[in-house]
């Protein structure tokens, strides 16, 4: 039922699943090199597409690996992949978690804490890099991009609004041969 | 809030029982719709359940924040093995991550018939330019409020040049630049505590 490539996915996924500080948005860079440059599990193109579903969808930006191992080998693939990215983290979270909690006013404590947010912001951009660079935007494409940053930064718009806005605008251009 | 705090307390562990759990999670997996799954979580756990006072609420979101993985994921895990031990934290990893994990492979078969449609790819380019856009205004977001200083923001560049451009392995850096990041920060603060 496991064949190479889900096995790779699956490998992929553990690690990172322990190094998810911050979650699903930092790893992207990683998955999106792993998976298309290395494993070659997915094309560019198509990569950009689950990324793009899985910004779109409920739940953590995590399940992105659920839509890989989809695509890799079916519904066994999706559960298996979403198994890899979860239970790890969540082992070493009950682990620990109260050892934590116990010692979380000595001083090298609250700074982990500090600690830990340059990195994820480091690993955010390099997400966004990584899925723009691949995405290869057309000018009208690096316009909505950017118009949507303002939109989300200064405004409290959520992101739904401005995805189904920006998905039917995109639907009607298509019709138009715009876009 | 504005909840009774006497009678809670010494039988509030018994009373969780796993289908309660399971109920509560696949709600609040159901709800993941958009975020703010801390405040989500706040209301049904705190508030409509009683099942943890807010103190204890903000001690497991800090720990949940902390360690890796998804917040609101680690979040329920962590509530899951207070009230229930191991077999409360599998509840609630599943009942949290279900209703989302349904939803994404509905939306990943319907993105496997439409496909090929012209269309159908457009609406994706403009979902993945919207997706690329809230990932950087997390980022922006997130940057904002790093620490005034020199190094943190030395080391965010760092990171995002080793993983983003240079394309090196995310597990070495990150387990290379953690321990630095946070001996920078325990120092910064050790200076700041001088002032």
């Amino acid at each position: 039922m496991i064949d190479d490539k889900l096995l790779g996915l699956i490998l992929l996924c553990i690690p990172l699943s322990l190094v998810s500080f911050g979650g699903g948005q930092t790893i992207v860079a990683s998955l999106q090199h792993q998976t298309v440059d290395i494993l070659h599990l997915l094309s560019g193109p198509q990569f950009t597409d689950l990324y793009a579903i899985s910004r779109a969808a409920p739940g953590p930006g995590t399940l992105i690996v659920a839509l890989i191992g989809w695509e890799v080998s079916g519904l066994w693939g999706a559960v298996l992949a979403t198994l890899a990215i979860f239970i790890p983290s969540s082992i070493l979270l009950c682990i620990l978690g109260s050892y934590w909690q116990r010692h979380r006013r000595s001083a090298w404590a609250i700074a982990a804490e500090k600690g830990l947010a340059p990195v994820a912001v480091g690993l955010i951009f390099a997400g966004v890099f990584a899925v723009g660079q691949s995405a290869r935007f057309t000018p009208l494409e690096l316009v909505t991009s950017l118009g949507a940053v303002a939109v989300l930064l200064t405004t409290k718009t959520g992101p739904y609004p401005v995805l189904a806005f920006v998905g039917v605008s995109y639907f009607l251009l298509s019709l138009a041969g715009m876009a | 809030m504005d909840k009774p705090v006497g009678d809670i307390g010494m039988e509030r562990e018994e009373n969780v029982t796993s289908l309660a759990l399971l109920a509560s999670f696949l709600r609040l997996g159901a709800s993941s719709f958009g975020g703010g799954m801390a405040g989500w979580t706040h209301r049904e756990i705190v508030e409509r359940r009683g099942w943890l006072t807010d103190d204890e609420f903000l001690k497991t979101l800090t720990v949940a924040q902390i360690m890796p993985g998804a917040n609101p994921v680690n979040l329920a895990v962590y509530i899951g093995l207070k009230l229930r031990g191991v077999a409360g934290a599998c509840i609630a990893l599943f009942g949290m991550v279900l209703p989302a994990f349904a939803v994404i492979l509905a939306m990943s078969v319907t993105y496997q018939q439409l496909r090929s449609h012209p269309e159908a790819q457009a609406v994706l380019r403009g979902l993945a330019c919207v997706g690329i856009a809230s990932s950087l205004t997390m980022g922006i977001k997130t940057a904002r409020r790093l620490q005034r200083h020199a190094l943190p923001i030395l080391m965010a560049l760092a990171v995002f040049l080793m993983v983003g451009v240079l394309r090196w392995s995310l597990v070495a850096v990150v387990a290379g630049t953690i321990p630095v990041s946070i001996a920078a920060t325990f120092w910064i603060e050790r200076e700041k505590s001088r002032d």
